[in-house]
């Protein structure tokens, strides 16, 4: 477990990981404690005003309804986290079983699970999203983070089949086989670990994937019909005319905090990339 | 690079002339391969020579907001297709009569006269001197036809007619004769103004199919405009120079071009009313108040609700679903709905809320006053935990909601189709609301087509509805609501499967009255409502209005509440063209450019 | 190499295969008729409307056993019939669709392939210096982390609203009747332009970051050691470096076409620009079956058609391909 250590070391001093997490850090506690600070229901229309650019009472001003923008922001917020979350974890949790199976097993097993990999990987997702959620009447948080988990795994399975492709033959996975070890606990003892950064990257990516492609989602329409996430925000402030009457607190918070987010991942993962493959480092 | 960018550039380009180059509709045919690609470089030069590339600003009238999707089919009688192309029926085929809501009077359009001469004898007499687009005249031949093809084919909307109509004759080129059994008078008088005549030389030629469902492409109709050119995001229009009314009655509409625009949301059509590019907006567009008290755009009234009131929004409850089914609980959910919310938030103020009868002002002499302070409602959320408590909803469980007198849970939903932003609104108010009074309703927004199918089989809890358009008669909203015999499908009203023969016989007696006898009328509406507002078997919410801005920036004459301005309908949306839509375009006039 | 196309045509045969049955699959068996709701604000009698539906139903072949209708679906294809639209009855889907097609062309040939070029081109470039690293990556990492949706409204708000030099919606002026002059080219590329843009920043983020970080892959693997312990000129090192480098970015650009699309989707609904993605919110909204089959099916080919591209593209660059070496791996 030296070798962890060792990561963690080098991850902490390693910038673009530090940038990456702060800001990612800073959104998830904004998620977490912005209701302690503001009580504001997202929905009740406060300020009958309508729509009012950002005040001491009103952090992010009101929507066009009187609603508090920082309110629904922070809603908006945690569904996007979650999202990223289950969506993205699931994704790589169907990548990850896929790949392993296909690179160990090999043979049919492998050449069924590839097919079937590029098929997936083919078919535009959102595409199949689309048409999947239009039918869908009542739409939940959860069955957006189920549908885009089981669209964007493909990614993640190549990748993983590679790796273990080349691991499978190196000499102490064969030596692990010769001693009688089980498949899976060859694949979980042996040669998982030796590709933790390949999966702690590909599920980073997965989760950033996942955040934009529900706010696409979102925008179009076909997000959740019982709650509030980043991307409904948007839908919903071009709606309501807020870019033709110069509403920017309704739009620019939710899109900037997507950016944000989904930037900081990809930051981390590239410092993470540099981490774990120390020839990167000196750069 | 330089190289590739530069191929890249021509591609570009190529390919959006094709595409725009394209006609818009082009009749069905076998062969579908898509042109895109293949078109041949040579077409470029073969293109006749443009006549008009710019239209002229000064001759041009930009509106939005009616068209709901692009132009497919341009039959009169496609009544579900006329609000992509809303002149189909107004610029382009014409009515015997028109109506105007204001004055709640119906005049005179193709036809010069139309009179009951006994009780079951409707004359009418056509001008002299109309003529089809292809210059052929308009003869009372043609009214007979149109009317005869709705005896022929029963998928024509106004077929029912012939269920109380026995004969229409042509007494002579302008004199049309229509004998009647047992006429319904008031559904006689909507049909008047909403039955489009078709010239016979050219209809008669058709085949079932193509009367019924065609997409008649090439339109020969009687009206003041033609169809020019279109494309998936608009319709273009020509005035007819030849049109009839102004021979005949001198009658000039002022805008040479109509660009009827569609956009994809209402928001873009607000940024070009703003910048004067757009003239007429017949969209809802949020925010218009604060833009009229400004100065940026018109609106009919200078204050609120700004807007004429179009139709009512009615919550329709489903009464074959418990506790719908229970008049004490749809009574207490009347008294729990947050109507100024809706007014206030949701529309900032754009609209009004209705009277509980539903019948829209124009219709206000037909309200009995004394019935809606017997029995009407208001936003009274005490009252409605007063009248629940009465009836045995009482919150057994504890979670703040009431459960049923049986014990179980209440459990609802309201609806409206999703991407209607302001019903969007309004239903969270729906829902907020009555969960303030302890019921328990959440807000949900299927797509169209599910609300729809919802809507028709009675699969819904409750749902808004406002399918009643402004009208010459109540008959028209009673038909609307109390919609009967009930049948498995209900596709055009009484929603809620409202089970009340008693209330179609009031209905159906309101039907036979004649249109001219006032007092009887009133005590016919005056029976509806009274029985209506006991039972309480939907919730007429607010008046959804005839959203209209306009910009006086190249078009003045517009309707306006201020005694010397017109007040016509200013609208240009399907059904609206002859309830003074046509006038509104009429008393236009051109800024005078300095 | 004939055994790397034949398992490329094979799985694309095969998702091909997948990708229509899904297509009419998923409309099928979701709740909703099509005909009931196009007949819904009809106001039709009882009599009438059992006619009409009658008259709809069986024109759309809807009146025969489930198999039955999957099996013809298959044979229209085949005679380029994809039905007809119910919310522009009665257009066949095949026109419908063929009018939004040289605009999604329009905007996305251009986008992918420039985008493409220049991202890797800058992405060299950045990797090659510490200032444009410190500079230019940063950027890239933020557009390529931009929500395309998102980047289309502020552009649309800067330069169609603030600035307003550019149009936000719809192809060509609404004053313009289609013809060929320059002034109706100049209305269709103002309209283009920031559709084009928001697509084509986005990408550009994600090629150029992606190059950057190939490039200094390859320039810490052993052959580059090698070569610069053996005193080869830095640039040759370097061009070595681009040249594997550029590979796996072209695997990437398959990769990404389904995203690039999606992308494309939501920008032509922000813009109002008509093509697919336009077409294929307005035909959800509005429960239209054939058109929703129509735009999916072609969004479907037009993805397959560019991976084969791609494929060939990768063959004629890598010559390991062209030996049979590599089958498997792509």
């Amino acid at each position: 477990m030296k070798k962890t250590n060792e990561f963690i070391y080098f991850a902490f001093r390693n910038k673009k990981v530090l940038v990456g997490l702060t800001i990612i850090v800073v959104f998830l506690l904004v998620g977490l404690f912005g209701p302690l600070i503001i009580k504001n229901d997202p929905f009740a229309y406060l300020n009958p005003m309508g729509a009012q650019a950002p005040s001491s009472e009103y952090l992010f001003g009101t929507t066009f309804f009187g609603q508090d923008v920082f309110a629904q922001f922070v809603l908006g917020l945690r569904a996007t986290f979650l999202v990223g979350v289950i969506g993205g974890g699931l994704a790589t949790f169907i990548g990850i079983l896929v790949g392993f199976t296909a690179g160990y097993r090999g043979g049919l097993v492998d050449e069924v699970l590839n097919i079937l990999t590029n098929i997936v990987l083919v078919i535009p997702g959102m595409a199949v999203l689309l048409i999947i959620a239009a039918y869908l009447q009542v739409r939940s948080l959860w069955t957006e983070c189920i549908f885009i988990g089981l669209t964007t795994w493909p990614w993640v399975a190549r990748a993983v089949r590679a790796q273990t492709f080349s691991l499978r033959t190196r000499d102490f996975v064969d030596l692990a086989r010769l001693s009688g070890m089980k498949s899976t606990k060859i694949i979980f003892t042996e040669i998982a670990p030796n590709m933790m950064s390949y999966l702690v990257m590909s599920f980073i990516l997965e989760f950033g994937g996942a955040i934009l492609t529900a706010a696409t989602l979102d925008f179009i329409g076909l997000g959740p019909t019982n709650t509030l996430s980043l991307g409904l925000m948007m839908q919903y402030s071009v709606l309501w005319g807020a870019l033709q009457l110069g509403f920017w607190w309704w739009f620019i918070p939710p899109g900037l905090a997507i950016t944000a987010i989904v930037g900081a991942f990809y930051t981390m993962n590239v410092g993470l990339d540099e981490v774990f493959n120390p020839k990167l480092r000196e750069l | 690079m330089k190289r590739i960018s530069t191929i890249f550039g021509l591609i570009v380009i190529l390919s959006m002339l094709i595409a725009a180059c394209q006609p818009a509709a082009t009749p069905a045919v076998e062969d579908t391969t898509a042109p895109a690609e293949e078109a041949p470089a040579e077409t470029v030069a073969a293109e006749e020579p443009a006549a008009e590339v710019v239209y002229d600003r000064a001759e041009t009238l930009y509106v939005s907001g009616a068209a709901w999707g692009p132009a497919s089919s341009w039959n009169p009688f496609m009544t579900w297709v006329h609000a992509n192309t809303t002149g189909t029926v107004g610029l382009l085929y014409e009515t015997m009569f028109q109506f105007d809501p204001q004055t709640g009077e119906l005049t005179p359009f193709l036809a010069e006269s139309g009179t009951w001469t006994d009780a079951t004898t409707f004359d009418v007499v056509l001008r002299d001197g109309i003529t089809w687009s292809d210059g052929e005249p308009m003869t009372a031949a043609d009214v007979v036809f149109t009317f005869e093809l709705a005896h022929q084919y029963a998928a024509i909307w106004f077929a029912p007619v012939w269920n109380y109509l026995t004969s229409v004759t042509a007494v002579d080129d302008t004199h049309i004769q229509f004998l009647f059994t047992d006429p319904l008078y008031q559904e006689w008088s909507n049909n008047l103004i909403n039955i489009p005549i078709v010239p016979e030389h050219i209809w008669s030629a058709f085949s079932e199919e193509e009367i019924t469902a065609g997409a008649n492409e090439n339109p020969i109709g009687s009206g003041a405009y033609l169809y020019e050119t279109g494309a998936d995001d608009r319709n273009v229009w020509l005035r007819n120079e030849n049109w009839w009314g102004t021979t005949l009655m001198g009658w000039v509409p002022g805008p040479r071009r109509i660009v009827d625009i569609r956009t994809a949301s209402n928001n873009i059509a607000l940024g070009m009313i703003l910048k004067g590019e757009l003239d007429l907006s017949n969209n809802f567009l949020p925010g218009i108040a604060t833009l009229e008290d400004l100065g940026y755009v018109q609106t009919y009234f200078n204050d609120a609700p700004y807007m004429l009131a179009a139709n009512t929004a009615v919550l329709f409850l489903n009464t074959t679903k418990p506790p719908m089914d229970d008049p004490a609980f749809r009574r207490a959910l009347a008294f729990a709905i947050d109507v100024d919310t809706i007014v206030n938030s949701a529309y900032a103020g754009l609209v009004a809320p209705a009277s509980p009868t539903g019948l829209l002002p124009s219709l206000g002499q037909y309200v009995d006053q004394a019935v809606v302070d017997e029995l009407g409602y208001t936003y009274d959320p005490e009252q409605a935990r007063q009248i629940l408590a009465d009836a045995g909803y009482v919150d057994v469980n504890g979670d703040g909601f009431v459960e049923a007198p049986d014990g179980s849970e209440i459990a609802l939903e309201v609806t409206c189709p999703s991407g209607w932003t302001d019903w969007m609104a309004a239903i969270d108010v729906i829902a907020t609301s009555a969960q303030a009074a302890g019921i328990n309703i959440v807000a949900a927004t299927p797509d169209y087509g599910s609300w729809n199918t919802a809507l028709t089989t009675a699969t819904f809890d409750m749902t808004l509805n406002n399918w009643a358009n402004l009208s010459n008669t109540p008959w028209t909203l009673y038909n609307l609501l109390f919609r009967h015999p009930l049948q498995e499908v209900m596709g055009s009203g009484n929603f809620g499967m409202y089970d009340s023969q008693e209330m179609f016989d009031l209905v159906d007696a309101l039907a036979r009255i004649p249109t001219d006898d006032l007092a009887g009328m009133q005590a016919a509406c005056s029976d509806i409502q009274r029985l209506m507002l006991t039972d309480l078997p939907m919730i007429p919410l607010w008046y959804n209005g005839l959203w209209a801005q306009y910009s006086d920036s190249t078009w003045t004459g517009w309707p306006s509440e201020d005694a010397e301005a017109t007040h016509t309908l200013p609208s240009t949306w399907a059904g609206y063209w002859q309830l003074g839509g046509l006038n509104t375009l009429i008393n236009l006039q051109p800024v005078p450019v300095e | 190499m004939f055994r790397y196309f034949r398992r490329k045509i094979l799985i694309y045969l095969l998702t091909f295969l997948i990708a229509v049955t899904i297509d009419w699959l998923i409309p099928r068996f979701m709740p909703g008729n099509p005909v009931d709701n196009m007949l819904a604000r009809a106001q039709l009698n009882a009599n009438g409307l059992e006619i009409m539906r009658g008259y709809y139903t069986s024109a759309f072949g809807l009146d025969v056993p489930v198999w039955q209708q999957y099996l013809n679906f298959w044979v229209a294809l085949f005679h380029g019939d994809l039905g007809i639209s119910v919310y522009l009855f009665p257009q066949p889907v095949a026109e419908v669709i063929g009018r939004a097609i040289p605009y999604d062309i329009a905007l996305l040939l251009p986008a992918i392939l420039i985008s493409w070029f220049a991202g890797n081109k800058f992405g060299a470039f950045a990797a090659r210096s510490k200032w444009l690293d410190n500079t230019v990556s940063p950027i890239a990492y933020i557009l390529t982390a931009t929500p395309y949706m998102w980047l289309g409204i502020l552009l649309a708000w800067v330069f169609g609203i603030v600035l307003d030099i550019f149009p936000i919606a719809g192809a060509y002026s609404f004053s313009m009747a289609p013809s060929w002059s320059w002034a109706f080219v100049g209305s269709l590329i103002s309209h283009w332009f920031l559709p084009f843009l928001s697509l084509f920043l986005v990408q550009f983020g994600g090629w150029a970051i992606g190059m950057r970080n190939m490039i200094i892959y390859e320039l810490e693997a052993d052959y580059s050691h090698y070569l610069e312990a053996l005193g080869a000129p830095r640039g040759l090192v370097r061009k070595y470096a681009f040249r594997n480098a550029i590979l796996p970015q072209l695997t990437g650009l398959a990769l990404q076409l389904g995203v690039i699309v999606a992308g494309a989707l939501v920008t032509e609904v922000v813009f109002s620009y008509p093509g697919i993605g336009y077409l294929i919110l307005a035909a959800i909204q509005n429960q239209d079956y054939f058109l929703i089959q129509g735009c999916f099916l072609f969004i479907i080919i037009g993805v397959l058609l560019a991976n084969f591209a791609i494929d060939i593209v990768y063959v004629i660059v890598d010559p390991r391909t062209r030996r049979g070496m590599t089958g498997e791996s792509a």
